[in-house]
């Protein structure tokens, strides 16, 4: 009996009728909505539906939308793993931020993309580490060590970008450019994934595995046991320190393939403000919740997240009347929105909580 | 016969605290052992330190005739011994053969996958080789406690137990899934497994054991062989002396509808209904009891009425007034007390001092919350005033509630709650955890209530308590009420019955709503 | 008794008392981060070039930052140099007064919001739409009055218009807490981007200022500014705002600790399950709280407007995240905030006169602060360091220490 996706992991949920249905609302509303679009679209091409629905079918959009989910669904990939194994991250922002800095750093230094994509996943690393060592070792309030590591990288990364560079912003490295399968390229819509940065591939790739390591592997296994019951993991052996250190620090490498992703894809660390991170961090968090902790509904709400965000940039290139700043926080209108109708979700039953094995 | 377990002189200390000491334990291989004892006698402790999960501060630990030191459980699992905790150590989501090979998962591509085929199969071996009825590829949150506690032994025999280690593994049970239970045992010593069964249930101890062996205050106060045995002697082995249970009570002269509900359907979060159209009424002056092994809905009962949870259907009415809706700070005002059966959840703040405690419930209250701002001198006053009159120690009214023990954080929540004047006291579980000289204070108090008019709603596991304490006695199975009864002329084997799920009289006829007795042992699953 | 040994015993009661282990620890934290800050400015020291000349050298390595230089400016630079004489009250330290200020509103927002055991990591953007309410509000209504008059009416008034807003914008995450069950974490962040978004939205269009390149409004007229007393007025800084912040203590603490209301909150803050069985209405108190949470950061909003800039402009620094190391490193404490909002306000304030006086960049408090964060939310760091000072040479010693109770009961 294998899990998938959203049904099979709210038939658990305490009052699932409830979520059930708003999940299943947002999807239905969603997928008509575009079907609509699409129909209307046909009917009166020159309406501003029609405007719509090109926009909505533009091989454009899917491409931005892909390039757009890096980042978010990486990091939530990554906090998948974290809060499963029953410690809340909520410092995948930070670790993007740290990870977008490094990564442009390393390959200015060096001048390889890669080894520049390495450093950004290493810097992410130390930081998942440390918030690891503060929650698992030193029993740290889990959300407020989260916290403090997003604000660490938030002050971190525009400071060594003002010692190193001169200004928050770096300047611009290479970036990997695209891997263009011939022939599948050409399809038209769907061709933008045969014709994408090779970030993208590797999202393909974590997707995949993520599912696999969850649903096939004893360590999959026991990062669940060890977020729903440590106890019952401890008592048959399994150290549920190790096992969280491990999915901790997992969290730290693909949060890290996320920041560095989304830095070396446009060549450049912006770090005035939130910096590039912008928030991404914390969509990918209520993109996970909405996914169900499974990471192909994860990956899923993120293309629903970034083809928004896709959306309006190519409205905007298309002139369309909404002003920019307003079109800018839909994503995060959204994610209220997403969040007050799912409510609450099945979080892992001793996510939060500190878990001290055997006696003293 | 030769000894598989032998503990040799035990002590285990913890700071302030002896929990056992010197004990001496031997437990025969093919048997069952019983280890007998009050609450905080100590049993659980000594096994903790078999199973590994304590280093005992003296004493030695010998499996088959060899000294062991075990590290932590991990050392005694693979010294062949399996603990059964009270508390299941199960993950919900996971399916039953997931729990069972959990840290032991077969795998096959050399490690990349888990052999999810070969663990269903050894799972099913296994509980075919020992009779046991479970389904493989359930969820456990989906299956009856009897099934997981199943389970949770198939979890040990996987890893190769010979010895078990069962504490108290009847507490959750029905007693129909109780004599399930004992005919797996038998099963088990009769394939050569040795059992340790930890209790506080004489009668059971008695039925299901070989040996027993009790245990008071840490020490080892005598082994005997269960079949030579009386309840009365091991009631005074387990206590030290011989207690009267029975409650001088003055005929009730009640009074007028204090309380009554009528209807009442509370579902729990996977909308099964935990309780199932149950009506009563209480009166002034008497004391109405609800019995019932734990988890038949009373929990869920006494939140409704009390305002904690709001009903799925039905009504609610207090001193005559429609409450179903009515928020618990109002039905507080009105003259409710509740003495909660979560007194660490729910009863105290326990970082708060008595003082602050004193004033829960109360802090809105003209008395002490006067146009919103809170009186101190006076909370002192009356958290002072609760510590003498019910003897709770030490007496500190700057105390945190978390520092004092569970019989005396019971004390101050009972003395709040009998002092706050009320109409209708609701008491769960008043006494339990509680010493037997605090229990003894507690029940007068009671009665001096109901003396009073005072309307009380008593629910209890405790038979002895509800059917001393009740003028009228409600038996609730399986979310309703199975009959109300005159508590002074019913047997305790009627009401037993009656908690089982059963009605004495139509035993012989077998109705319909009753489950039948003859049902196959192994079939569980239904429980909801 | 030897120094050691008695210096061991007071240690060991430290360690023990609760209220003062949270200064302890605090404090503790506070060292550690500046420990690593300096760290950190020798490490950056090492990235970035400058001459021989320039250089310090520590463990015979050069460095082009010298942290005791850096911190020496962060402190002494942020009260204004008292030990150099020529000390005027109108220096850096109307400054770190100003920070201060502030950082004792937002401060305040979030220890509200711990207490009710809500994460209110919101506190900057209702303080940001507290502050263009304010702006908005009081420029609508400025010419209706002037001079003194104007004063003594239109900053009180800016002051509840700040309020107002902020408490609304709090009210939305609550009652999204509250009725829909959504977690305030996720909502409240996100509440601060789209509170950025609008803000932005409004300033660079319907309410720009004309006559400005930035992204701003129209400049409040003087008189509906915070008048400046004792305090020069060069620093943008008003003892009168000064005394409402610490009234805002007052306020707070007595609320939290006399009154009913605060009873509801801080037990709903610790035992929520304890809460409801005193009849606390779970719902009502996480809305009123965030409520009020939103409004102290809305005035904090107000008071930035009416007291520093004059004016709302784009790019708002960040007090609501200061806000929340204040208040944890003041233990959600309202008196503690006081002087943690003093400790921060230093910081803040420091930081130009770093930049001034070195080349290290501003962005150091901001680590800083995600440090004293990290540090103060780990006390078993500290206790395990206190306790292997104590323990060290001390054998150990049977303790009496009363088992808690209701383990032992089941």
């Amino acid at each position: 009996m294998s899990e998938t996706s959203i049904d099979s992991a709210s038939r658990s949920d305490d009052g699932f009728f409830e979520r059930y249905s708003s999940r299943a609302l947002i999807a239905a509303v969603t997928v008509s909505a575009i079907a609509a679009l699409l129909v209307g679209g046909w009917l009166f091409p020159d309406s501003i539906v029609g405007t719509f629905a090109d926009v909505v079918t533009s091989r454009n959009t899917l491409s931005s939308a892909l390039r757009l989910s890096v980042p978010i669904a990486f990091a939530a990939l990554g906090g998948i793993f974290s809060e499963k194994s029953g410690v809340i991250n909520i410092g995948l922002e930070g670790l993007l931020i740290i990870s977008a800095f490094t990564a442009i750093y390393v390959t200015d230094v060096t001048g390889g993309v890669w080894v520049g994509f390495g450093g950004g996943v290493l810097a992410s690393v130390l930081l998942a580490l440390l918030f690891a060592v503060v929650t698992i070792e030193f029993r740290a309030d889990q959300i407020i060590a989260g916290l403090a590591v997003w604000l660490i990288a938030l002050g971190l990364a525009p400071f060594a970008s003002q010692v190193i560079y001169g200004g928050p912003n770096t300047p611009t490295v290479p970036t990997p450019g695209s891997i263009t399968v011939p022939v599948l390229a050409d399809i038209p819509f769907f061709g933008a994934l045969f014709s994408a940065s090779p970030s993208v591939y590797l999202l393909f790739l974590a997707v995949g595995l993520s599912w696999y390591v969850f649903e096939r592997t004893t360590f999959g296994r026991w990062i669940r046991a060890s977020g729903e019951n440590p106890k019952a993991l401890d008592t048959a052996g399994v150290s549920v320190t190790r096992v969280r250190y491990a999915a901790v620090l997992l969290s730290g490498v693909l949060s890290g393939m996320g920041g560095a992703a989304l830095s070396l894809d446009l060549g450049q660390f912006t770090g005035n403000g939130p910096t590039m991170v912008n928030g991404k961090g914390f969509i990918a968090i209520v993109a996970y919740l909405f996914g169900n902790y499974n990471p192909i509904g994860a990956f899923l709400s993120t293309l629903l997240f970034a083809g928004l965000d896709a959306m309006q940039t190519v409205l905007q290139l298309q002139g369309i009347g909404v002003p920019r700043q307003l079109i800018r926080i839909t994503p995060f209108v959204v994610v209220i929105v997403v969040l007050a109708l799912v409510g609450r979700t099945r979080i892992p039953e001793a996510a939060g909580e500190h878990y001290e094995s055997g006696e003293e | 016969m030769d000894t598989a377990v032998h503990l040799d002189g035990i002590t285990k200390r913890f700071p302030g605290v002896v929990a056992n000491d010197n004990v001496d334990f031997a437990v025969e291989r093919g048997t069952v052992h019983a280890l007998l004892g009050e609450n905080g006698a100590g049993k659980t402790t000594l096994m903790n330190v078999l199973y590994g999960l304590y280093d005992p501060t003296s004493g030695r630990v010998l499996v088959d005739g060899a000294e062991r030191s075990f590290e932590s459980p991990r050392d005694a699992i693979d010294a062949g011994i399996g603990m059964i905790h009270q508390h299941f150590m199960l993950v919900d989501p996971m399916t039953v053969t997931e729990n069972i090979t959990l840290g032991n998962e077969p795998e096959k591509w050399g490690g990349l996958a888990v052999d999810r085929a070969a663990a269903r199969d050894t799972v099913v071996d296994l509980s075919e080789r020992y009779g046991f009825d479970v389904d493989p590829d359930a969820r456990i949150e989906d299956v009856s406690v009897g099934e997981q506690q199943r389970v949770e032994i198939l979890k040990a025999l996987y890893r190769g137990a010979d010895i078990l280690i069962l504490d108290e593994p009847t507490a959750v049970l029905t007693p129909q899934e109780v004599e399930e239970l004992f005919e797996v045992l038998e099963e088990l010593t009769a394939q050569g497994k040795t059992i340790i069964f930890i209790t506080h249930k004489l009668g059971e101890a008695m039925r299901a054991a070989d040996d027993i062996t009790v245990l008071r205050d840490g020490r080892n106060v005598g082994t005997v062989d269960a079949a030579e045995t009386t309840r009365e002697d091991l009631a005074e082995l387990m206590v030290g002396r011989e207690v009267i249970l029975d409650v001088e009570k003055s005929p009730a002269e009640t009074g007028d509808v204090v309380a009554s509900a009528s209807e009442i359907v509370v579902e729990d979060e996977r909308g099964v209904r935990a309780v199932d159209g149950v009506s009563f009424e209480v009166r002034a002056g008497e004391v109405f009891g609800i019995a019932g092994v734990d988890g038949n809905g009373q929990s869920e009962l006494t939140e409704a009425v009390t305002g904690l949870e709001l009903p799925d259907s039905g009504r609610i009415e207090f001193l005559g007034d429609d409450v179903t809706e009515t928020s618990r700070r109002s039905r507080i005002d009105a003259g409710m007390s509740y003495i909660p059966e979560d007194r660490q959840d729910r009863g105290l703040v326990m970082d708060f001092d008595l003082v602050e405690n004193g004033l829960l419930g109360s802090q809105h209250t003209p008395e002490f919350g006067p146009n919103g701002r809170i009186d101190w001198n006076h909370s002192r006053e009356h958290a002072e005033a609760i510590i003498d009159e019910y003897d709770v120690r030490p007496p500190n009214a700057d105390a945190t509630s978390e520092s004092l023990s569970g019989g005396n954080q019971q004390k101050f929540i009972v003395g709040r709650e009998f002092d706050r004047d009320p109409e209708l006291v609701v008491a769960a579980h008043p006494t339990r955890g509680v010493d037997v000289g605090s229990i003894e204070f507690i029940h007068e108090r009671l009665l001096e209530l109901r003396a009073q008019g005072v309307a009380v709603l008593l629910i209890s596991s405790k038979l002895e308590e509800v059917q001393g304490l009740s003028d009228r006695l409600a038996v609730m199975y399986e979310g309703e009420f199975m009959d109300v009864v005159d508590p002074a002329t019913t047997t305790e084997e009627q009401l037993g019955l009656l908690m089982a799920g059963e009605h004495p009289d139509e035993r012989a006829t077998g109705s319909e709503e009753s489950p039948q007795p003859e049902r196959n042992a192994a079939s569980g699953g239904e429980h909801a | 008794m030897s120094v050691r040994d008695r210096g061991r015993a007071v240690l060991e009661r430290l360690v023990g008392a609760s209220a003062t282990e949270r200064i302890l620890i605090s404090t503790a934290a506070l060292v550690l981060s500046i420990l690593v800050g300096a760290v950190l400015v020798l490490i950056a020291g090492r990235m970035t070039t400058c001459t021989a000349n320039e250089a310090v050298y520590y463990f015979g390595t050069g460095f082009c930052y010298d942290p005791i230089v850096v911190f020496d400016r962060l402190f002494l630079g942020a009260l204004g140099d008292p030990f150099s004489g020529g000390w005027s009250p109108d220096g850096q330290f109307s400054v770190t007064l100003r920070e201060t200020t502030l950082l004792l509103f937002t401060g305040l927002s979030v220890a509200l919001a711990f207490r009710a055991g809500i994460f209110n990591i919101g506190t900057q953007g209702q303080m940001v739409v507290g502050a263009l309410a304010t702006a908005l509000g009081v420029l609508w209504v400025s010419p209706l009055v002037s001079g003194v008059v104007g004063t003594v009416l239109l900053v009180p008034f800016g002051i509840v218009v700040g309020a107002v807003f902020g408490g609304l914008y709090g009210a939305i995450p609550g009652l999204l807490k509250a009725y829909a069950d959504a977690n305030e974490v996720i909502t409240t962040i996100m509440l601060n981007f789209i509170a950025t978004g609008v803000a932005l939205y409004l300033v660079s269009g319907a309410f720009k200022d004309p006559e400005s390149a930035a992204n701003q409004t129209v400049p409040l007229p003087e008189y509906a500014q915070f008048p400046t007393v004792l305090f020069g007025g060069r620093q943008d800084f008003s003892l009168i705002a000064l005394a409402f912040g610490i009234l805002a203590i007052g306020g707070l603490y007595y609320l939290l600790e006399h009154t009913a209301f605060g009873y509801d909150v801080r037990t709903s803050g610790i035992q929520p399950d304890a809460a409801e069985y005193g009849g606390v209405d779970a719902a009502r108190t996480i809305v009123a709280s965030l409520t009020l949470s939103g409004a102290l950061g809305g005035i904090a909003g107000a008071m930035y407007v009416m007291m520093v800039l004059g004016t709302f402009q784009t790019g708002f620094p960040d007090y609501g995240f200061d806000g929340i190391t204040v208040s944890i490193l003041a233990g959600n404490n309202p008196l503690g905030v006081g002087i943690a909002a003093l400790l921060f306000g230093v910081l803040k304030s420091g930081t130009t006169v770093v930049q001034f006086a070195t080349d290290v960049p501003p962005q150091l408090v901001g680590v800083l602060r995600g440090l004293i964060i990290l540090f103060v939310a780990m006390p078993e760091f500290f206790r395990l360091i206190g306790k292997r000072v104590t323990d060290a040479g001390s054998k150990p010693v049977a303790t009496d220490g009363g088992r808690p109770g209701g383990e032992d009961d089941e």
